[in-house]
């Protein structure tokens, strides 16, 4: 791939001379009558452009697919030539577009039919041409400074496109001996400008065109090298559509450009809006997009060749999309695309289709009837364009699963970040930071109440893990762990701790149930040193693998919910939250509202909570009633190594 | 990358080495015994290469089709016989077919020629190729350049002395040129001997097969990797930077974004990302085969020590995004996990191309950073919008609706247009001057002025023809609109101009509708 090849930059002269304001000969009706008229209307006489309108028109649409499809690093110059040349444009990127261009040609307007024909000459424009041609561009300005020393290896190339009424072959010669020797000295200029680059090559397209139903003077020839620096082509062509025809063939071939027809499209019909019919709408790209049928030579695939364009277009079919689909498509290329004729219904459906944010699966027409997607049409923001999927076997199947490599085995990566754990590290929490606590904590609370099972990653494990009630308690002991580690920082990460505490003085009826021999006492016989312990060897694995449990737990209530919405589900039950700031929870309660007097007794208990040691018997007692000498059931051969039980305040 | 070993059968294979030894050796055994070298390495070191081995003399055969099994592939070369002349171009084409049909014309292959060197004799002979090589048609076209990316290596049975005795060795560079320069060709040094053959097919795999090795880094996490297949080095313009970039085998992860915002990038290949055991690594290219069970057992033991490419892996599942990995300078490709149809599931890397905007859609890759950096999150507080796609900042032609004359279809459309309006006034007056204004630009630009004047002649006819029923402002808005287009025909510089817009004549009628109320 070279940036600075010949289609880096093209001048357009366009002759602007007075025979060119000659009509084409080709007739438009434009006064076309509609239905329910009312009778006996002679419709206007039909219209017709001039040499001029059917250049200029031409030339635009040479632009617009260029623009369309290569909208950086393929740059214009427009140059009109009567009795002066007149340079529409600079090679700027900001003077790139069709719009400037067109208001330009307006200021031009169409040539003057009186002026003296012995003052105008296409001449003007074409010494114009390779003046511009010297003039360095942004893009060659920047590489060589960007390279430096090597700053030589940056090409100056470009193209002359000329359309002009030329008088005979002769005249012909004239115009190439005239750009040849302009280039000659303007070369010379160059080697002694710091602005200036001299041209290395230069390909000059000189486009003979001329009234429908006239002889033509000038014959047609292929590209001839006129010196190492130029080369020549001459094109007769009639105006009318045979230019435009012309130059859309001209614009494929300078920037090769390749041509692809989407095949059944289903489109409202504009009268039944219940019907759909099947269209087909032809676009232009690089070629490179169709490298798989290139190479492989799958002619088959070709299609029609339209009204004797140059080309064969590939005809792929349109397979309707599914809606909301995010998937990363193994895509080899995108290309912009340009729309053959842009302006007509089937175009214009396809592209605002696409352009509203929808992607279209093209699929290869086969003869055995295998499907075959080896395209994507996808608009990214406003630009439409066509992706090469991958449809050829790929060299990577079978690939060992990354749950067979190192780590593979491992379970208990904590994946995702939740509010608590990367909150409660702060040095100073918000209100909203110390809510989203909270609200973390009932989430788990309310999973437990449900027996919900607590979302660790079963992937690879092998034989069971651990009963479920036991998760639940490791992980409360690790949330506690964690919380108590920045219970220091200030008042609110205390009120983080408090909540979390709350929540964790089970109703008596579900303790009882998940009692399996543990007893309170224990409990809060070791709390006190579990929890210095605690704090000296917690680790950073402890708050990730916090992370992920609490994470985890959200989706799953999120998902849990998402089922309870539907109409034959139960009602949700009543939040948590506030039922467990109630320092005495019976299980009744969790099911009501609360009241205005448990909620306030509630913060009062709380604050006065902090303010001295509570009695170890108060602490865990069940109904406010406490049961005496545990540690003798303990003795009697429980569980007694469990560290890091859960205390009340 | 595929490869495809291509293994001379022709008699002149048989013909003996002299060895000081008392076994005999004949050519064909050196080539076998370098390739079964070649193969295991493979089989040890390269594991998920697909590799072809074709026969050929003056007719081929694919003898094993692309496998993995390396096996099946040794075995394949104890069951060779001996055939009769060598017909390079038949076989290079036999090549062709096999690469094509399997892979397509996209995806790179090795192609690995084993010769002693003889190139045939009469037709189908090397030498005759190429001497016909200028008077093919695109039906008999040279099987090179392959039509597909390649690397044509070339291992002779020979030492350079034989080969330049000959024309040989100008004809196998031939072929290396007809590739593009896409290729090289290997000789034994010395006397034709077991030792030197090794040191030869030691010298393709230090070219080509041996695996890349990186690390992988997120912060202060990191992970050893093997990148499969080996990242080929690129060029992105032969004639500003013909240095071809090779990618970093630091791979720094800078940044995290939504699979829907990168929205299947056009990517140059795309890698399995492998943790590697780090203990294993050091034993990588012994080239001999560890014992079974030892090798299991060590696999189990890694896989039980965490490794970061898991956990990337899961993440970027789990919440739907890739990793933005730095390449190398002005050079970015991603990771992500890819799972094939059998539930497995992987890390990938996919290579953008190298430079500062490798995604239109995406902007520079330099001006990306972390939402935390963005003043306002450009995600929304409810993650309900996206920063991407950017937009271009002039909008292509089907999204500006431009005006194509070239078909008269689409003239009429437009004329039509203002027509259908012309009859709805006053109700569509804006529409009606919008089509308006709209044709008068295009037809200055064209430089039509003879349209404008027909369409006003249309306008005024439009006019006689209103029903009595017409609201009064729908001939005072023809005629007006008539006019203007009059003026802008004569196309004298105070009424064509083209950014001037014709307006609606202000009319009104409000009195004299309460009258007739």
């Amino acid at each position: 791939m070279k940036i600075f090849s010949e289609s880096h930059k093209t001048v357009f002269v366009v002759d602007h001379c007075p025979y060119m304001a000659e009509s084409c000969r080709q007739h438009v009706e434009f006064d076309m009558l509609v239905k329910n008229r009312t009778q006996g209307i002679i419709p206007l006489a039909p219209i017709s452009k001039s040499l001029w309108t059917c250049s200029v028109e031409s030339s635009m649409e040479y632009c617009r697919i260029m623009y369309d499809i290569f909208p950086f690093r393929k740059l214009v110059n427009f140059i009109v030539s009567d009795s002066g040349a007149h340079v529409l444009n600079s090679w700027t990127q900001e003077d790139q577009n069709l719009q400037e261009l067109m208001a330009a040609l307006a200021a031009v307007g169409p040539p003057n039919p009186r002026a003296d024909p012995e003052c105008c000459s296409i001449l003007h424009g074409l010494v114009a041409a390779v003046e511009t041609l010297c003039k360095i561009t942004e893009y060659q300005h920047e590489a060589r400074t960007l390279l430096m020393e090597n700053a030589e290896r940056v090409g100056n190339r470009g193209r002359i496109i000329c359309i002009t009424n030329a008088k005979s072959d002769s005249h012909v010669r004239m115009l190439e001996d005239c750009v040849q020797e302009t280039i000659h000295e303007h070369n010379k200029l160059a080697a002694n400008s710091d602005h200036l680059m001299q041209i290395q090559k230069c390909e000059l397209v000189l486009i003979h065109t001329y009234p429908v139903g006239e002889d033509s003077l000038v014959s047609d020839r292929p590209k001839k090298e006129l010196s190492p620096v130029l080369t020549s082509e001459v094109h007769s062509v009639r105006a009318g559509r045979h230019l435009a025809t012309k130059l859309n063939i001209l614009v494929q071939q300078h920037f090769d450009l390749a041509s692809t027809t989407i095949t059944n499209i289903p489109m409202k019909e504009e009268q039944h809006a219940n019907t759909s019919a099947n269209y087909d709408v032809e676009l232009l790209h690089h070629k490179d997009a169709h490298v798989d049928f290139l190479k492989s030579g799958d002619t088959h695939l070709g299609g029609s060749s339209r009204e004797g364009s140059f080309k064969e277009t590939i005809t792929l079919k349109w397979c309707t999309p599914r809606t909301n689909n995010i998937e990363l498509h193994y895509c080899t290329g995108a290309y912009r695309i340009s729309p053959v004729d842009v302006n007509s219904r089937p175009s214009s459906c396809l592209t605002n289709f696409l352009l509203n944010g929808r992607s279209v699966l093209l699929e290869q027409p086969r003869k055995s009837g295998s499907k075959v997607i080896s395209h994507m049409l996808s608009s990214h923001g406003g630009e439409i364009f066509l992706h090469v999927l991958s449809s050829s076997r790929s060299i990577l199947e079978d690939p060992p699963s990354i749950s067979e490599g190192c780590g593979g085995r491992v379970t208990d990566y904590r994946i995702t970040v939740v509010p608590l754990a990367s909150v409660i590290v702060k040095e100073s929490l918000t209100e909203e930071d110390v809510l989203n606590c909270q609200k973390t904590i009932y989430n788990l609370v309310d999973m437990e109440r449900k027996n919900d099972p607590l979302p660790i990653s079963t992937v690879g494990t092998r034989g069971k893990g651990p009963k479920r009630d036991e998760q639940y308690r490791i992980m409360w002991n690790e949330l506690e762990t964690l919380v108590r580690a920045h219970i220091n920082n200030s008042e609110k990460h205390q009120r983080v701790l408090e909540c979390l505490m709350a929540c964790r003085s089970k109703p008596p009826e579900e303790e009882e149930r998940k009692k399996r021999g543990r007893k309170r006492e224990d409990k809060e016989d070791k709390s006190e040193k579990t929890v210095k312990d605690y704090e000296q060897e917690k680790s950073w694995q402890d708050s990730e693998r916090l992370k992920g449990i609490l994470e985890r737990g959200k989706e799953e209530l999120a998902e849990a919910e998402i089922i309870k919405d539907s109409p034959d589900s139960p009602e949700p039950p009543n939040k948590k939250p506030l039922v467990e700031m109630d320092d005495t929870p019976p299980v009744e309660k969790s099911k009501g509202p609360v009241s205005l007097l448990s909620f306030w007794s509630n913060r009062i208990n709380t604050a006065n909570s902090r303010k001295h040691q509570e009695f170890a018997g108060r602490l865990n007692s069940v109904n406010n009633r406490a049961e005496l000498y545990q540690h003798l059931k303990e003795e009697n051969g429980m569980e007694t190594t469990e560290n890091g039980k859960a205390s009340r305040q | 990358m595929p490869t495809v070993v291509v293994m001379d059968v022709s008699l002149s294979m048989t013909r003996p080495v002299s060895l000081e030894g008392s076994e005999e050796y004949q050519r064909k055994h050196l080539a076998a015994h370098g390739l079964t070298m070649l193969f295991e390495h493979m089989a040890t070191n390269y594991k998920l290469e697909f590799t072809a081995l074709v026969v050929f003399s003056s007719l081929w055969e694919l003898m094993v089709p692309f496998t993995r099994d390396y096996n099946t592939l040794q075995e394949a070369l104890s069951n060779m016989d001996d055939y009769d002349k060598t017909c390079l171009e038949s076989a290079l084409v036999g090549v062709c077919n096999i690469v094509q049909q399997e892979w397509g014309g996209a995806i790179p292959c090795q192609v690995v020629l084993v010769t002693d060197g003889c190139l045939g004799i009469g037709r189908g002979s090397l030498r005759h190729s190429l001497a016909t090589h200028s008077q093919r048609s695109e039906n008999n076209r040279f099987p090179l350049p392959f039509p597909f990316p390649s690397k044509l290596y070339i291992m002779c049975m020979a030492n350079l002395e034989e080969l330049q005795s000959t024309d040989s060795l100008d004809c196998l560079e031939r072929l290396i040129d007809l590739n593009n320069g896409e290729g090289q060709i290997f000789t034994i040094d010395g006397p034709l001997c077991l030792k030197n053959v090794q040191s030869m097919f030691g010298k393709l795999i230090d070219l080509a097969y041996t695996p890349f090795h990186a690390v992988l880094k997120c912060g202060h996490l990191t992970a050893d990797v093997q990148v499969f297949p080996r990242p080929e080095p690129f060029v992105v313009d032969e004639e500003i930077d013909p240095v071809p970039k090779v990618i970093n085998t630091d791979l720094e992860i800078v940044g995290f974004i939504d699979i829907a915002d990168i929205s299947s990038p056009p990517v140059l290949s795309r890698h399995l990302v492998l943790p590697i055991a780090l203990n294993k690594g050091d034993e990588v290219g012994t080239g001999i085969t560890d014992d079974n069970e030892d090798e299991n057992s060590a696999n189990q033991i890694a896989g039980k020590i965490p490794n970061f490419c898991v956990l990337l892996h899961g993440s970027l599942k789990v919440e739907g995004m890739v990793a933005i990995v730095q390449l190398g300078p002005e050079w970015h490709g991603m990771l992500y996990s890819q799972a094939d149809s059998k539930k497995k599931s992987n890390l990938m890397m996919s290579l953008f191309e190298p430079g500062p905007e490798p995604l239109p859609w995406l902007g520079k890759m330099a001006q990306l950073g972390p939402i935390s950096d963005a003043k306002e999150n450009p995600y929304g507080e409810d993650d309900n919008k996206s920063p991407f796609p950017l937009q271009p900042k002039n909008k292509r032609s089907y999204a500006q609706n431009v005006t194509v004359w070239i078909k008269p279809s689409g003239l009429q459309t437009d004329v039509q247009k203002i027509l259908r309006n012309a009859r709805k006034l006053p109700e569509k007056t804006q529409t009606f001057y919008k089509e308006l204004n709209r044709l008068r630009k295009a037809a200055l630009a064209f430089g039509f002025l003879d349209l404008l004047k027909g369409v006003a002649d249309m306008l005024e006819r439009e006019c006689t023809l209103l029903p009595d029923t017409a609201h009064p402002d729908a001939a005072f808005q023809l005629t007006h609109a008539a006019q203007q287009l009059k003026l802008a025909s004569t196309g004298t510089s105070e009424y064509a101009g083209y950014d001037h817009n014709i307006t609606p004549l202000q009319t009104d009628f409000s009195g004299s509708s309460t009258e007739r109320m």
